[in-house]
């Protein structure tokens, strides 16, 4: 009953304070209405700063002689922005590409993309590298650069929105304290009181500029390259879904996509299922009852042992040690066909006889030895075993010793109730610990897979992505590329650079990838936590 | 018999053990062995040792090798210092940026705070990869590439990079420091400029010593970034290395590969099995980016 009388009063109030808030649409009225102009002042600052920025970064005081010495007479018409193509470009005047400042221009780079290419003709003048004295409008419109800087000053300016609605907020909550009568703070009050709050914003600032810049602007920028039609050697792109349609409708594009797309799948799969499984196995192992090593007493008390666990976890945990690239690279040597791998079989004399096995089990398409590994058209089916083999020879060691740790913390009392109830080694082994490893590496097992999926190094420097499929053409993948390496090679060799193509890709990986990494992180302790 | 059994079980062991271990160790006595001969090919490296052949033929060559007309890498020690010079510089900004930034979310409450550390670990989430394009098509747009501005623009992108993780570690870490620490140094009269630099920065030295030899690692071996942004003028180690390696290429030398990635990996397997413990931890607390 009480609550509902108290609810009118409130209503009232809020209305008048949100009524009154609305005053804020023009920046800072709002606070200067509730005598806090120093409020006002702040926001003012960052107005006026990015006025600033516009203005000195502008040629409007050119504009007016400039557009009255155009040669064109009546036929000249200035417009903002225009989706035109170029080829309109004679009739046409940008106001804001010749004269705009770095937020108006930058806007309209954002929309369109640019509009004079290299080598037309604009104003009466032919547009190029070299910009004519006087003159920045002669230089050719570069569409990365406009996108990348149109994306800075619209983050520049979402700041300043969202420091205009915190204001807005601001003033409506001060105007009820008004309203219903309480003191409002001093300028001095409030000035101590926002540095002991701010003080955590102050040194957060260079984190989130660096971030807003080199982290979110990049990757917006890739995301909408791929709503263009942006390739090598084009100077002048433009918005469009022309690259999604393009990938789609080409059936042997499709083509490859899906092929790479079921080889990725597979091998992040297996890769993440073999290391983890050896590395089990191996902690098994190590932790086991029989490995004690030789103890050897040295004086009265001590004594050390040889062959204990430690020495064998030491030697194990090498190719976890050694760089992954550097191992890499090394395995390219082993498995070249000069390499380690066929010295090998050729010195325990079964070199013929593994290739004829080879052959037989349908992996390697010769019976030729010295065997190619990774480079046969014909031996696709080689080429993946070995590039998994790689992998579980150096990333096993990571999750034996992940997994040595959650055996520590296993309850002996478990092991001690299950000895008394007479299971047996594999009774122990299937009910207590698979599971209990099983639980608390599972998110472990999620971010291996994810990074398996995006493994580019485990690919790209073994292999590079060969062998090539048969009868491909330049920049499709070869049958080891999975979808991150293929997209490496079709956005930056020497004979590729399709960026828009690379973008769609990343989208789809990452609409793959994505939602699984969002669900495993909304599991991580961070997401429970108060605060 | 009960005996007899458990022996052979663990002679088994034993010798499943000491087949791993030639598994691991065959390959890389085979790359040491490698690095001895002063030799071009693969095809002459035997899979024993022969130590009558033994030299050090190659390892001068690497010290003393000048970037000439016929080749088109430049030598190793001058790859060796663009990475160093890169490594130097992201160890500092890192440094500061993570003590700092773990400073504010372990110490304050502020409005935001999750919201921010979420956004940032959904953030890291995305490969460097995708914003690589990006990366590589503004800083053409600027004429950067193939410049020093490169270089330096490379670890504005590896600090930004690991600001996330390495604010979860650092935040991990101070927040196992009482926070009565701070109330008494507040009470004695002192600011939060002066609590942080005479009380939280010494007592997070262990960390922030982790933290910088991670950041001090990271350089060296990147090769996709690296390969793009510093461009042919400013060959880093890890593209050098790529490029020797490179069958295609014809500065092709898989022998001084080796030898200059033997190298490299010295130093970095000392450091890693020196910090096992810490690494894993850190793997496992926060994704790591890839």
């Amino acid at each position: 009953m009480k609550k509902e009388k108290v609810t009118e009063a409130k209503k009232e109030l809020r209305k008048k304070a949100g009524l009154f808030s609305l005053l804020g649409l023009i920046p800072g009225l709002g606070q200067v209405l509730n005598k806090q102009w120093y409020k006002a002042i702040v926001l003012w600052t960052f107005l006026i700063l990015l006025i600033i920025i516009e203005l000195s970064t502008s040629r409007y005081g050119f504009a007016s002689a400039e557009l009255a010495n155009a040669r064109y007479g009546a036929s000249v018409y200035p417009v903002t922005y225009s989706f035109m193509t170029p080829d309109n470009t004679g009739d046409v005047i940008y106001f804001w590409r010749d004269y705009g400042g770095f937020i108006l221009s930058g806007i309209w780079g954002l929309f369109s993309l640019g509009s004079v290419g290299p080598g037309s003709k604009y104003r009466g003048f032919n547009i190029s590298v070299e910009i004519q004295e006087k003159l920045p409008w002669t230089r050719f419109d570069d569409s990365a650069y406009l996108l990348g800087f149109g994306l800075i000053t619209l983050v520049m300016l979402c700041v300043l929105v969202f420091l205009w609605v915190i204001s807005i907020i601001d003033s409506y909550k001060t105007r009820k304290s008004i309203l219903s009568g309480k003191p409002t703070p001093t300028m001095k009050e409030y000035l101590k009181h926002t540095y002991d709050n701010m003080f955590a914003y102050i040194i957060l600032i260079p984190a989130i500029t660096l971030m807003l810049i080199f982290t979110i602007v990049p990757l917006l920028f890739s995301a909408l390259v791929a709503f263009s039609d942006f390739e090598r050697g084009t100077r002048l792109f433009h918005w469009g879904f022309k690259t999604f349609n393009y990938l789609f409708e080409n059936a042997s594009l499709l083509k490859y996509f899906l092929d790479t797309l079921w080889w990725t799948i597979i091998w992040a799969f297996m890769s993440s299922f073999t290391v983890y499984s050896v590395g089990f196995l191996h902690a098994l192992v190590i932790e086991s009852k029989y490995v004690n090593g030789i103890k050897i007493k040295i004086g009265k008390d001590r004594q050390i042992s040889l062959f204990g666990k430690k020495f064998w976890r030491t030697i194990f945990i090498l190719p976890w040690a050694i760089p992954s690239m550097i191992t890499l690279m090394m395995f390219k040597n082993v498995f070249n066909i000069d390499g380690l791998a066929n010295e090998i079989l050729r010195n325990i004399r079964m070199g013929q006889n593994m290739a004829n096995f080879l052959h037989s089990i349908g992996l390697y398409g010769d019976t030729m030895f010295p065997i190619s590994w990774v480079t046969k058209t014909n031996s696709g089916g080689l080429a993946r075993l070995v590039v998994i083999i790689t992998n579980l020879w150096l990333g096993w060691p990571y999750h034996m010793m992940l997994i040595t740790g959650v055996l520590a913390t296993i309850p002996r009392e478990l092991y001690e109730a299950s000895d008394i109830d007479g299971a047996n080694g594999r009774q122990k082994f299937r009910y207590i610990t698979l599971p209990q490893v099983l639980i608390s590496t599972m998110p472990s097992i999620i971010m291996t897979f994810s990074f398996n999926f995006n493994n580019f190094g485990a690919i790209y420097f073994l292999t590079g992505g060969t062998p090539a499929y048969p009868n491909s053409d330049i920049g499709a993948p070869g049958q080891t590329d999975i979808l991150i390496s293929w997209i490496y090679k079709l956005t930056f060799n020497d004979n590729t650079g399709y960026y828009a193509r690379g973008a769609v890709y990343s989208i789809l990986i990452f609409l793959l990838i994505g939602i699984f990494s969002v669900w495993n992180m909304s599991r991580t302790k961070l997401m429970q936590e108060e605060e | 018999m009960r005996k007899f059994k458990h022996t052979l079980s663990g002679v088994l062991v034993y010798l499943y053990m000491i087949i791993i271990v030639l598994i691991i160790l065959v390959p890389v006595v085979w790359m040491i062995s490698a690095t001895f001969y002063n030799v071009k090919s693969l095809a002459a490296i035997p899979l024993l040792p022969d130590f009558s052949k033994f030299s050090l033929e190659k390892y001068k060559w690497l010290f003393t090798f000048k970037q000439n007309e016929k080749s088109a890498l430049p030598d190793y020690v001058q790859a060796f210092s663009y990475s160093l010079l890169i490594a130097v510089i992201n160890t500092i900004g890192v440094v500061i940026l993570s003590t700092i930034n773990g400073f504010a979310f372990s110490r304050f409450r502020f409005k935001g705070k999750k919201a921010i550390l979420l956004t940032m670990m959904l953030l890291q989430m995305f490969p460097t990869f995708m914003s690589m394009m990006a990366y590589f098509l503004i800083f053409r747009s600027l004429g950067w590439i193939n410049t020093i501005n490169g270089l330096l623009g490379l670890v504005l992108i590896y600090m930004t990079g690991s600001i996330p993780i390495n604010i979860f570690i650092v935040r991990g870490y101070l927040r196992g420091i009482p926070k009565v620490i701070d109330e008494a140094a507040y009470i004695d009269g002192a600011t939060k400029t002066q609590l942080f630099f005479h009380v939280i920065f010494p007592l997070a030295v262990p960390i922030i010593g982790f933290v910088a030899v991670n950041a001090f690692m990271t350089p060296w071996l990147d090769y996709m970034l690296q390969n793009k942004l510093a461009g042919n003028n400013f060959i880093t180690i890890a593209v050098w290395l790529f490029r020797i390696n490179d069958p295609l290429s014809k500065d092709y030398d898989p022998i001084a590969f080796m030898t200059g990635a033997l190298l490299l990996s010295i130093p970095i397997v000392i450091v890693n099995f020196a910090m096992q413990k810490y690494i894993v931890y850190g793997m496992a607390t926060g994704a790591e980016k890839g």
